[in-house]
């Protein structure tokens, strides 16, 4: 894989430099194969990490867990941003090690970007489910961009059930109860960041997730219609799916 | 025609949901991405509903709501506040805001609310229109008749005890007609009020009709 480097490691490093000065930095160090996030061993575990602390009401994990693993992984971030206010300006650089993305930004839109690397790669069991898309991270994402990626991610994953002989899910069925459940977490996950935080920053970048998950749904019902004209090329000869609501689906598996 | 919604906020993700959620509820949806974006759309359309984040650049939830309120009474607004910002929203209700959500918005509540809205508006304007008919009604056909029969009233009383019966027969029979035509209009605002209250989630008026029909029947018991 072209962006991971000699240790099998993929990095992003986010840069937050504000108007007066002020700079915060955090690295994230993703294993290359599995995308799950390589642990440093000195996160604090403040009260609001405990699982038990407004637990997630479709949280799969034992008590014996302890702690939230995905609380864990943002308690440093989550510190080092609970005194400011979510439409604070940001100049937000993200570096990976095929490209730069550089952004003047409100701090929740740039916060979003990196709580979603932590909440997708923490080995919660809900989360793991978006895992594949840390892999095509793409900061500053906006709505269509996102929905774009969570799909392809999906259909992907599909594709390879298919090759499995499973049974693929064309429709994105699937998809719309895995952002279900990933939004019981972000609801979850914001009451958590409420108790840790002073202002809104931290909290709105979890809301901005949650729209995102909100908004799928409705965009899938759509039929994609906001992207569909872009797919000209490939729909010339076909017919219009409402009325022919087959075309939609894979064809039947030859029998022979 | 569908309720116009107008849906403020500087995310562009949450704009787009709530945008998403509530044109599948059915309602007409624009956005805007701030306190002064908002201003320019409702010049140019007027909406019965504004969604209005507290925590805007440049125009303030705030600054905007007050505007609104001045600019156009008409337009109710539900406010949307993140974290901390209980006390801005409790501000913001003193000032008119009619209901505020908390970030992450849940779709249900949020339909539920604007619909609420929605209805308790209609119902005021109900409440309005019946209020303009009272005060009709009540000017032309009950006040004016009353001023009369207490005119008529005086003049029978000022007859001498045993003689000018005719005219005071004659004043009492014109009282009798009189209470009888507001006895009719009394009977109507009745109907009025009965119908008002089932389209009103709450109906509010001074106005007793009922106790005033029983006074007048009272009076023409006396006359009679």
């Amino acid at each position: 894989m072209a962006d991971k480097d000699p240790k099998g490691t993929i990095r992003y490093k986010y840069k937050f430099a504000f108007d007066d000065g002020a700079e915060k930095q955090f690295e994230i160090a993703l294993d290359a194969e599995t995308l799950e996030l390589i642990q440093t061993n000195d996160q604090p575990k403040p009260e609001w990490t405990k699982l038990k602390f407004s637990q997630c009401e479709n949280c799969p994990l034992p008590e014996s867990v302890g702690y939230c693993p995905i609380a864990v992984n943002l308690s440093k971030l989550v510190d080092a941003f609970q005194a400011h206010d979510s439409y604070e300006a940001a100049l937000v650089t993200v570096e990976t090690a095929q490209r730069t993305y550089l952004r003047k930004t409100t701090l929740q839109k740039g916060l979003s970007a990196i709580i979603g690397i932590y909440m997708s790669t923490s080995n919660c069991p809900v989360m793991d489910n978006l895992r594949p898309m840390t892999r095509f991270h793409l900061p500053f994402a906006n709505s269509i961009e996102t929905f774009f990626r969570s799909i392809s991610s999906y259909l992907t994953a599909q594709f390879l059930l298919m090759k499995r002989g499973k049974e693929p899910d064309w429709e994105l069925n699937g998809l719309r109860h895995i952002y279900k459940a990933v939004n019981r977490v972000n609801e979850g996950m914001s009451q958590r960041l409420l108790d840790a935080s002073q202002k809104d920053a931290n909290v709105n970048a979890v809301v901005i997730l949650h729209s995102f998950g909100d908004g799928i749904s409705y965009f899938i019902d759509s039929d994609l219609a906001e992207i569909e004209p872009m797919f000209k090329v490939f729909l010339k000869d076909s017919v219009e799916p409402a009325e022919h609501d087959d075309v939609r689906k894979p064809p039947p598996a030859d029998p022979s | 025609m569908n309720e116009r919604i107008l849906v403020v906020d500087d995310e562009e993700s949450l704009r787009l949901s709530l945008k998403f959620k509530l044109k599948a509820a059915g309602f007409d949806v624009d956005v805007a991405t701030d306190g002064e974006d908002a201003v320019e759309k409702l010049k140019t359309k007027p909406a019965d509903v504004v969604l209005l984040d507290i925590n805007l650049p440049r125009m303030s939830g705030i600054e905007a709501l007050n505007y609104i309120r001045q600019t156009y009474p008409k337009t109710e607004a539900i406010m949307l506040t993140g974290f901390a910002d209980f006390s801005s929203a409790i501000e913001c209700l003193k000032m008119g805001a009619r209901d505020y959500l908390v970030k992450p918005v849940d779709t249900t509540e949020l339909v539920t609310r604007v619909r609420s809205l929605m209805r308790s508006r209609s119902s005021e304007r109900a409440l309005e229109q019946v209020q303009e008919q009272y005060s009709s009604v009540l000017v032309n056909d009950l006040i004016d008749p009353l001023r009369k029969i207490q005119g008529m009233l005086d003049q029978a009383l000022k007859l001498s005890a045993d003689g000018d019966a005719k005219e005071r027969k004659k004043l009492l029979t014109s009282v009798r007609k009189l209470t009888n035509s507001m006895e009719q209009k009394l009977e109507q605002l009745i109907e009025l009020t009965k119908e008002a209250a089932k389209n009103m989630a709450v109906a509010q008026s001074e106005l007793n009709p009922i106790a005033l029909a029983e006074q007048l029947k009272a009076i023409r018991g006396d006359l009679e």
